[in-house]
């Protein structure tokens, strides 16, 4: 059907008028802007840990439409974005680090904040690989716990490291040489920096306090001399541990959500490992752990209700189920996947809380040095 | 609207689309470890699909890290060195982004299958250790990249060297202030027959030795650069290399690719990510698998094991951790200064008319670099007290001999005098390399030293090559000739012919000096 100049006319110019209104009333209701809002941009700072969550779509489009926000988040390491000054001086509007400790750090750095939530919780865990968990278990280190899943009694572990036990005596065969457990760096990075006051805390019976900390810091210190060369960040240690395998990687520090994340990035690899692989990845849950919390520090009051738009129910949903970070109580989401079903312990009971900052800032002073 | 008119619309989005798909992509550059250059296709294919203009640098990994120290300029929009452990220690002011690792590539030792067999080793359990009583009883020599230079080379050294120290599993700092292990690795290194910059330009070396019958014994090398060199071994039909796998550990090159930020926009940054999400495809892992390598679990299946060379790619391995970084510097500075096998260098520099001008202005800035110990020392080319040095100045002859040992005070001398050189008169290399020889004859003898010919020319040169190959053979043809040229129109085929005859290598010093000598200094 042909139409009309005239007509198509009037229909422009009504379509431009709805238009005109509809942009204005968006405007004014973030929660309903479509295209036609005008969303606020924010810049900060965040762990490479929730670098996966901060570029799926689906997060940011949920952040932009239904909040408003668009992040220009970019990655740095948890520790050095509290402290360094080339990072703070680049004025960001909010910072996610992965560790409660380092909101007293960030202070402690004059950063003047805003509002500081916790938005996911992470346990620190061991990966191991299958063979190599079922040696710690027959050495009597480790427990099975329904499943290729496991717990691990960390303090016995760090024990027979200290004492430079080797694998063989500690049950695991076909590895040469002595035990260890390799972290990333404790002055770069969050999974390394929680690990230092874990072992802290374990090696001297409690959460370790300054005036205790001379009595195990050699002993800490020597923890971390074994593990050699030490990578900068808790991703490029999971990549390493995935790439080298079990002869390579038989035992390192790393956050739970990095196997499910790995394993939902691609479904069919993980299900050809689950077949094939001559030793499967296995996460151990040490006995006590610490949880890694991720707490948003806004710095900028325009950065205060990003805080609300990320504990919202349907965001944290999607951060458990695409990338398995649990929410702010350290509870796992409604999505169960068939993948990891059996790989995951859904209630972490044996908690222990992280140091306080001048005796977490003393102890990297002194790894520093080791 | 009609359909015709629809029709049409949808052809014009699609030539849009089409258009905006096919826009030549960026000029990129990678500056890359000479082990990669069997992958360089697999890159080409990519960058043709992109119409992308890609070129692909080789260097040592150590070099590579150099190029990232804060201040330097690596001329590269990625790096693909062997480990990225070297990113991580040099590269300071985190320029390099987006780093992941391609394939697995363990550093083995191959022994070519008769020796293996005399050794006791074939079809047998091999540690570092025994490695090391078949070099102290003087039963096996070996090519080994310079440790200095490329991963493969310090990764065999520190593997070597923690077997040393009778703890294969890890270096501590405090170990290597021993004197007892300081005596254990520089017998070790006794057994380096030849060397190189890069663990490629190594095969290449085994292979040429094949040709020209120097007939090398063994060589450390990673896994799947052992395989290329034995598939072109068995096309010669020369005996293949018979792979050890160290059972108290190896070490694994993790052949990390990573993007370097220069500021040159998204676009360059997004070309980098498809062509590293295009290697790391299943596709391309199954044939990075195919080249030997190991690749990432679940990605691709590796190639079977062959049971004649004893390489297999999917056999299990125990590890080597690397050391603090503190501790591996350490040890690379030991390396350069006190354990290497000490060098004897015989430099014939070109102080003919031809050079006049520019060619000589760069000729005595290359002499003041490599006789100023605080300037070699920065890129670990540093000369030791035990290594010899002799300058032979040329034209149509040899103007004067001067030769000194790595001391400080002997280079402040030979320096001074090589300062006052003129350029003028005909240019004869081959009766200067020929001099060379009868002058390191005595120190040649004696069989502590790894011996180099450089000739530092602008390539043209009067006489007659068999003044020099006669005199090569005469001698047992056991010194390399290395050429660097200078000079605004160098010609280098002269030299060429110099470098296939012996095993050497001629690099190109007007472009950089230091990246040139560091070459030559890989190999001796």
């Amino acid at each position: 059907m042909a139409i009309s100049r005239r007509a198509f006319g009037i229909g422009m110019l009504a379509a431009s008028a709805a238009g005109t209104g509809g942009y204005v009333y968006l405007r004014q209701h973030p929660e309903i802007a479509g295209r036609f809002g005008e969303p606020k941009r924010l810049f900060g700072f965040a762990g490479g840990e929730k670098e996966g969550l901060l570029a799926n779509a689906r997060v940011r489009s949920l952040l932009e439409r239904r909040f408003g926000l668009i992040l220009d988040a970019r990655r740095a390491g948890s520790v050095e974005m509290v402290r360094e000054r080339t990072l703070l001086d680049q004025k960001p509007q909010f910072l996610w680090p992965s560790s409660s400790v380092l909101v007293e750090v960030a202070r402690n750095s004059g950063v003047k904040i805003s509002r500081d939530q916790v938005i996911f919780n992470s346990p620190i865990v061991l990966y191991s690989w299958d063979r190599i968990a079922d040696g710690l278990v027959k050495g009597g280190f480790a427990e099975p716990a329904g499943g290729p899943r496991y717990t691990v009694d960390l303090l016995r572990v760090l024990k027979a490291v200290i004492a430079g036990e080797t694998w063989e005596a500690m049950g695991v065969s076909g590895l040469f040489g002595r035990a260890r457990i390799v972290s990333t760096d404790p002055n770069k990075s969050n999974s390394g920096f929680m690990f230092a006051g874990l072992t802290a805390s374990l090696l001297s019976g409690d959460v370790i306090a300054l005036d205790s900390l001379g009595r195990i810091d050699g002993d800490v210190a020597t923890v971390f001399r074994r593990m050699g060369y030490k990578p900068p960040s808790s991703g490029k240690l999971f990549d390493d541990y995935v790439a080298g395998g079990a002869g390579a990687q038989p035992l390192i520090v790393g956050y739970e959500n990095q196997l499910i994340e790995w394993v939902l990035q691609d479904a069919d690899r993980w299900k050809r490992v689950e077949a094939s692989a001559p030793s499967k990845p296995v996460i151990l849950y040490p006995r006590p752990t610490a949880f890694s919390a991720h707490p948003l520090i806004s710095i900028d009051r325009a950065a205060d209700e990003l805080i609300d738009a990320l504990v919202n129910e349907s965001l944290l949903e999607l951060a458990w189920e695409e990338h398995g970070f649990r929410g702010p109580l350290g509870t796992v989401g409604k999505a169960r996947n068939p993948l990891l079903q059996s790989r995951l312990i859904e209630r972490i009971d044996a908690v222990l809380p992280m140091p306080d900052a001048p005796v977490m800032l003393a102890l990297l002073d002194r790894l520093a040095t080791a | 609207m009609n359909k015709a008119a629809l029709r049409v619309a949808a052809g014009l989005l699609l030539a849009l689309a089409l258009g905006a798909c096919s826009a030549p992509g960026p000029q990129f550059t990678i500056l890359s470890g000479s082990e990669n250059d069997v992958l360089e296709p697999m890159v080409r294919e990519f960058c043709r699909s992109r119409r992308a203009d890609c070129s692909v640098k080789y260097q040592g990994s150590l070099d590579i890290a150099l190029a990232l120290k804060a201040g330097n300029d690596p001329g590269a929009d990625a790096v693909w060195p062997a480990a990225s452990i070297w990113i991580d220690m040099f590269d300071t002011a985190r320029r390099v982004k987006s780093v992941k690792s391609i394939a697995q590539m363990p550093v083995i030792l191959g022994v070519k299958r008769s020796k293996a067999q005399a050794l006791g080793w074939v079809g047998a359990k091999v540690t570092t250790k025994d490695i090391l009583a078949a070099v102290e009883g003087g039963r096996l020599k070996f090519l080994m990249t310079s440790a200095t230079q490329s991963n493969s080379g310090a990764s065999a050294y520190l593997a070597m060297l923690a077997a040393g120290i009778g703890k294969p599993d890890l270096i501590e700092s405090g170990d290597l202030d021993k004197p007892e292990v300081l005596a254990t690795v520089r017998g070790l290194l006794r057994g380096v027959e030849r060397s190189s910059g890069s663990s490629g330009w190594l095969a290449d070396l085994y292979r040429e030795g094949e040709r020209t019958g120097a007939r090398y014994e063994a060589m450390w090398n990673y896994e799947a650069v052992i395989k290329e060199t034995n598939d072109k071994l068995i096309a010669d039909k020369k005996e293949p290399l018979y792979a050890i796998y160290p059972e108290d550990g190896v070490s694994v090159g993790d052949s990390p690719l990573g993007f370097v930020d220069r500021g040159r926009g998204k676009e360059v940054e997004s070309f980098f990510a498809d062509l590293q999400a295009f290697l790391l495809k299943g596709d391309t892992q199954a044939r990075i698998a195919a080249t030997g390598r190991r690749v990432e679990l679940g990605r691709a299946a590796p190639i079977k094991a062959d049971p004649a060379t004893n390489l297999d790619p999917s056999r299990a391995l125990t590890v080597v951790r690397p050391p603090e970084p503190a501790v591996i510097q350490k040890a690379l500075s030991l390396y350069q200064e006190a354990l290497r096998r000490p060098s004897l260098t015989a430099l014939c520099i070109d102080v003919s008319g031809s050079m006049k001008g520019h060619g000589e202005e760069q000729l005595l800035e290359a002499m003041r670099f490599l006789l100023t110990p605080v300037r070699t020392r920065e890129v670990l080319v540093q000369w030791s007290k035990q290594d010899r040095i002799i300058v032979l100045p040329f034209s149509d002859r040899v103007l004067w001999t001067a030769a000194g040992s790595g001391d400080d005070n002997d280079q402040t001398a030979i320096l001074t005098k090589t300062l006052e050189l003129r350029a003028r008169d005909g240019t004869d290399f081959y009766t200067c390399g020929a001099r060379a020889l009868a002058e390191m004859k005595p120190v040649l003898d004696a069989g502590q030293h790894l011996p180099a010919i450089v000739i530092m020319t602008d390539g043209k040169s009067q006489g007659a090559m068999t003044t020099f190959e006669a005199a090569w053979r005469a001698d047992g043809r056991r010194v390399p000739v290395f050429g660097v040229t200078f000079g605004d129109d160098a010609d280098r085929s002269q030299l060429d012919s110099l470098a296939t005859l012996t095993g050497g290598r001629v690099f190109d010093g007007t472009k950089s000096l230091t990246q040139a000598f560091r070459a030559v200094r890989g190999y001796n």
